[in-house]
């Protein structure tokens, strides 16, 4: 029996392009991300093997494009679905266009790579993400947010800062990096752990009593820089030591495979985190947007059935609540384009 | 006393374009700017540069040389590396005069300003020479459109001021393309303390890192060497305010001699 009638309300089937919230149960992933030759490659490198040693493999994604060599096994390569060189020479782009352009390319068929994830997610224990040496492609492009937001959006995911311990003994290299992580954390909102690398080159205990205790990291800094930014540096050293608070670290070293296991004690930690927090969030947005939709369908039906064209706003009373609510709904959601937006706002304005 | 700005920010944030724009506008109001490119890895850009790093060397001399087998990263540091043993070398180019006046395109990795010296050398070098310097930190506004983000670019921002000491302008570039409603978003943001932006939602999150956020706010209040400045390149006013601002750091034109322009003689034998 067909439910076609003019009265009923569920005539339109439901809608099924939202997500339904995150797969919490899901194995996490892991972003791993760092400056330049902080050892990202080596560390996953390291880790791979690590797990494999202990008969429980990870799924591991590269995203860099302009790597030559991975040195560990890889499920997903960026460089098997575009050509750095290719489209280096096709568009006409330096290093770091065409490093953004792959990854934008990338994006394109990134529900596809979190489809894999999905199903394969009953043979690894882990998915590890390998990201492009640049780190502004990734945290300062839209690829790189829409990568970490549908990974989010789909299951549990842990980032993971690399910093290279010999060169964070210089305070200043390590503040900035650390005001570095912490715009990170601000940027995806995931659970964050920092991970010192090389720890056979230089034990980061330095880093941790550092950390720990404020008033040596100012005298560290004292030793070495001018008078002059001085009273900045140390007010975000205070800044920073907040920061520090709530935060996870790890030493490792890649070469000797030393502090693993704590490497994986502190992701099991993020995944409960990223439950607690995040999940919450997610559903708060995706509430938000239903709720949007619906009112958004809401109106359509009933111009449908007035034969009305879908923008016209003159609307039968008893509408206006709907419309207050959806206004103030719409400056927190970014949905689209420039001209969508402005559209939308033109048309609320003249109800 | 000359005068330099560094501009500096991630990829794809809009350095050239505000080079350009800058030059440009400079150019229409009779002030000359001399336009210095040090991004090796650059391929486009559209003002006429006095100084172009890649006459000494560019990041595709460096790939293209079989004994160094780098990637782009790598041979990118190669460069700057390279550019900072021949600081003569800039300094000749440079061939600056009392109150020139020098717009530097740098390049964008963030690694060059925290983890590595190279930056810091240049900017030393440079006040060695007697420039005023100041940075000009880009970003992308569009990244920024959550009170969130809008910190995240903040302390990024912070990371690199901190790692060059020199005074900073930030800049949110690309306001032209933004919507109106967004447009007022970032008024919003500019305007109101960091504080009150931050403490509107209550998220699990949020109620975690509200003392760091608040520690944050704190710092970036308390020192306004962190304002951002909006930038419309459609917008002549938003050009020159922002000018202005930059001009006022780096105190150009505080003892600038009134110049008095006669036409040039013409050599009657040519």
């Amino acid at each position: 029996m067909s439910e076609s009638g003019p009265s009923s309300s569920s005539t339109l089937p439901p809608q099924s392009s939202l997500p339904t919230g995150p797969n919490v149960d899901q194995k996490p992933s892991v972003l791993v991300l760092g400056m330049a030759g902080s050892g990202k490659t080596t560390f996953v490198q390291r880790l791979t093997a690590f797990l494999h040693a202990r008969k429980t493999p990870p799924y591991v994604i590269n995203l860099d494009p302009a790597v030559t060599k991975v040195p560990y096994p890889v499920n997903v390569d960026i460089r098997d679905t575009v050509k750095y060189k290719e489209v280096m020479k096709e568009f006409g782009m330096g290093p770091n266009g065409a490093i953004m352009t792959c990854l934008n390319l990338m994006c394109t068929r990134f529900d596809k790579v979190i489809e894999l994830i999905n199903k394969r997610s009953d043979d690894f224990s882990v998915c590890l993400l390998d990201t492009p040496g640049q780190i502004e492609a990734f945290t300062w492009s839209a690829s790189g947010s829409i990568i970490t937001d549908s990974l989010a959006s789909s299951h549990p995911t842990v980032v993971m800062y690399i910093v290279d311990s010999a060169r964070a003994t210089n305070p200043t290299t390590f503040m900035s990096n650390m005001l570095y992580a912490c715009s990170i954390l601000y940027r995806t909102k995931l659970p964050f752990i920092v991970v010192f690398n090389k720890s056979d080159i230089v034990k980061p205990t330095f880093a941790l009593k550092w950390m720990q205790d404020f008033e040596r990291f100012d005298e560290a800094l004292e030793d070495t820089r001018s008078s002059y930014m001085n009273d900045l540096s140390r007010s975000l050293s205070l800044v920073l030591d907040e920061f520090y608070c709530g935060l996870k670290t790890v030493c490792v070293s890649s070469v000797t495979g030393e502090g693993f296991d704590d490497v994986m004690t502190a992701i099991a930690e993020s995944v409960e985190a990223y439950k607690k927090e995040y999940v919450p969030m997610y559903e708060k947005v995706l509430a938000d947007k239903r709720q949007m939709d619906e009112v958004e369908k809401k109106k359509r039906e009933e111009e449908d059935l007035k034969g009305k064209p879908v923008h016209d706003l003159k609307k039968p009373t008893g509408d206006e609540d709907d419309d207050l609510d959806l206004n103030t709904k719409v400056d927190r959601i970014h949905l689209g384009g420039v001209d969508e937006e402005n559209d939308e706002d033109a048309e609320l304005e003249r109800h | 006393m000359k005068y330099a700005q560094l501009v500096m920010g991630p990829a794809g944030s809009g350095k050239s374009t505000y080079c350009s724009v800058m030059h440009n506008h400079c150019l229409s109001a009779g002030r000359t700017l001399r336009m210095v490119n040090l991004d090796p890895a650059c391929e486009v850009f559209n003002y006429p540069a006095v100084v172009d790093v890649r006459d000494l060397i560019s990041v595709n001399d460096v790939q293209e040389d079989e004994e160094l087998i780098l990637g782009p990263n790598g041979a990118l540091v190669f460069c700057m590396e390279y550019l900072v043993q021949n600081l003569e070398w800039l300094h000749d180019e440079l061939d600056e005069g009392e109150d020139d006046y020098f717009v530097i395109d740098c390049p964008g990795q963030i690694e060059l300003y925290s983890h590595l010296p190279v930056m810091r050398q240049i900017v030393d070098a440079l006040k060695s020479w007697d420039f005023n310097v100041c940075s000009v930190f880009l970003i992308d506004t569009n990244f920024v459109l959550e009170a969130e983000k809008f910190i995240s670019g903040a302390l990024t921002a912070l990371s690199a001021m901190v790692a060059i000491e020199t005074p900073a302008i930030n800049v949110l570039t690309k306001m032209d393309l933004l919507s109106e409603r967004n447009k007022q978003l970032v008024d919003e943001f500019l305007e109101t303390d960091t504080r009150s932006i931050v403490d509107q939602d209550e998220t699990a999150w949020n109620e975690k890192h509200r003392k760091l956020t608040r520690a944050i706010a704190q710092v970036l209040e308390d020192y306004s060497i962190v304002k951002f400045v909006p930038l419309n390149c459609e917008d002549e006013e938003s050009i020159d305010q922002l000018l202005l601002t930059i001009d006022t750091t780096i105190q150009y034109g505080e003892d600038l001699e009134v110049k008095d322009h006669y036409p040039e003689e013409v050599d009657p034998e040519e």
